[in-house]
């Protein structure tokens, strides 16, 4: 059974080890906006900014060519570096590109490696904490989303989704049903029969 | 402040808006006003009516005000020039404002998990539509729940409430004219989980009986106000649960 959690609420009486809390001698409390389970005692955050991690894949624009350092913006407070040595093909300001962390500096920089430009096709940005439900387990949802409308899904873990090709609205459609209802179970019917519907129109 | 002749603020035990000296104004709070705010929230605390949104984190600019160690929390208190009866309500910061923006972010420093966001600085904004006495509590409150919906981790999250004194009579909650009139009043802010009080300020005096009577309705008075605020950020995610529940 799933609740909803707001900062400062209890979550137990026990002191237990959860990302996200915060424990005293009375027992553990919450520390952000989330879904707590009460069976697996996971606390999945609702809302919120991405955290980067080594090997995160993200989508980034460029911002700047400094000759030897190319900067990227990463949606967040963190900065996305590529050193220009690494790069395989010539990359411009306002590309978009697909790239992975490398390593994260002190002072919020992330280090970018392969980098990859993504061509014509929309851009949205979704709340971070919602993009492994986009992904669904083992690629689930976001393969069903391909095989319904034939646009290609491009995810980045720091909440910037690129499609093209396809019926780029419907898949639109499909992935702000997902970020609304991300914290309810079903979701991946409801997003199957969303996309069958529309289909038949 | 006001001058000339003392209204009576107290009447057969009840005061002017009918309420007894222990009840609150109406509250009613809402989450995701601004939509482009990170988390945001507007509350209407009887005729007071404020909009709190959050920002960030975001790098801090300029540089120099960066800490490598945590983040900085900017706080911006404003009146309307529409908001008040009185001339306070200029556009832009004034002395008043200055303070108010000050020890609004002093209760935040408390709460917020600032050693996540090295290097960040967060946004808070108070905006008072209307103001009716009691707006720094109020603005605490709405800010705390606009950052809790900006998804920011946080101990706890803070509610604010005043109290003060009508002659001999404590009273909780106080609105404009018992502000301009009464003998003393104290804005508090707690943290609920651990009983911490954050926000301390007096005008007037108190004897120590009357700050333990108003401290003991203000607690009180915190239970409902932070049941609010839960049910107030809790709402729209239910109600998609619900629609979807067998």
């Amino acid at each position: 059974m799933q609740r909803i959690v707001v900062p400062g609420e209890k979550l137990s009486e026990k002191q237990l080890r959860i990302e996200n809390t915060i424990t005293d001698a009375n027992g553990t409390y919450s520390c952000i906006l989330g879904s707590f389970d009460e069976q697996t005692l996971s606390l999945i955050p609702l809302e919120g900014l991405w955290q980067p991690r080594n090997g995160d894949t993200i989508i980034g624009i460029v911002e700047e060519d400094r000759g030897t350092t190319v900067t990227v913006n990463l949606n967040a407070p963190y900065k996305g570096l590529i050193i220009s040595k690494f790069l395989e093909s010539e990359i411009k300001a306002g590309d978009i590109i697909v790239s992975t962390i490398k390593e994260l500096e002190k002072g919020g920089t992330a280090i970018l490696i392969r980098p990859k430009v993504l061509g014509a096709g929309k851009l949205m940005s979704v709340t971070p904490s919602k993009i492994p439900r986009i992904i669904g387990k083992a690629n689930t949802m976001v393969k069903q989303i391909t095989d319904g409308t034939g646009t290609s899904v491009v995810i980045g873990l720091n909440g910037l989704v690129w499609l093209s090709g396809g019926d780029v609205d419907l898949a639109t459609a499909a992935i702000l049903k997902i970020e609304e209802e991300a914290h309810t179970s079903g979701l991946t019917e409801r997003v199957k029969e969303l996309l069958d519907n529309k289909k038949m129109v | 402040m006001g001058g000339g002749e003392k209204p009576q603020l107290i009447i057969n035990g009840k005061r002017l808006d009918g309420r007894m000296p222990d009840e609150l104004r109406p509250i009613k709070i809402e989450v995701g006003t601004i939509r482009n705010a990170v988390g945001s929230s507007y509350i209407e605390w009887g005729n007071n009516k404020i909009i709190a949104a959050v920002y960030g984190p975001k790098e801090a600019l300029p540089k120099h005000v960066q800490d490598p160690e945590r983040a900085i929390i900017k706080c911006r208190y404003t009146m309307a020039p529409f908001s008040s009866l009185e001339e306070h309500g200029r556009s832009g910061p004034n002395r008043r404002s200055t303070e108010i923006s000050k020890v609004t972010k002093e209760v935040f420093e408390n709460v917020i998990m600032l050693e996540k966001y090295p290097g960040a600085e967060i946004d808070i904004f108070v905006e008072v539509l209307q103001g009716d006495g009691g707006t720094r509590a109020a603005g605490i409150t709405a800010a705390s729940v606009a950052l809790a919906a900006s998804g920011i981790p946080m101990t706890d999250m803070p509610y604010g409430v005043s109290f003060g004194k009508v002659g001999d009579q404590v009273i909780l909650d106080l609105n404009k004219i018992e502000d301009n009139y009464s003998d003393a009043d104290m804005p508090i802010a707690i943290s609920p989980r651990t009983g911490d009080i954050l926000l301390l300020q007096m005008d007037g005096t108190l004897t120590p009986e009357d700050v333990d009577l108003g401290m003991h309705m203000v607690r009180k008075a915190g239970e409902y106000i932070t049941k609010l605020q839960r049910e107030a950020l809790k709402q729209s995610y239910e109600k998609i649960s619900e629609k979807y529940k067998k």
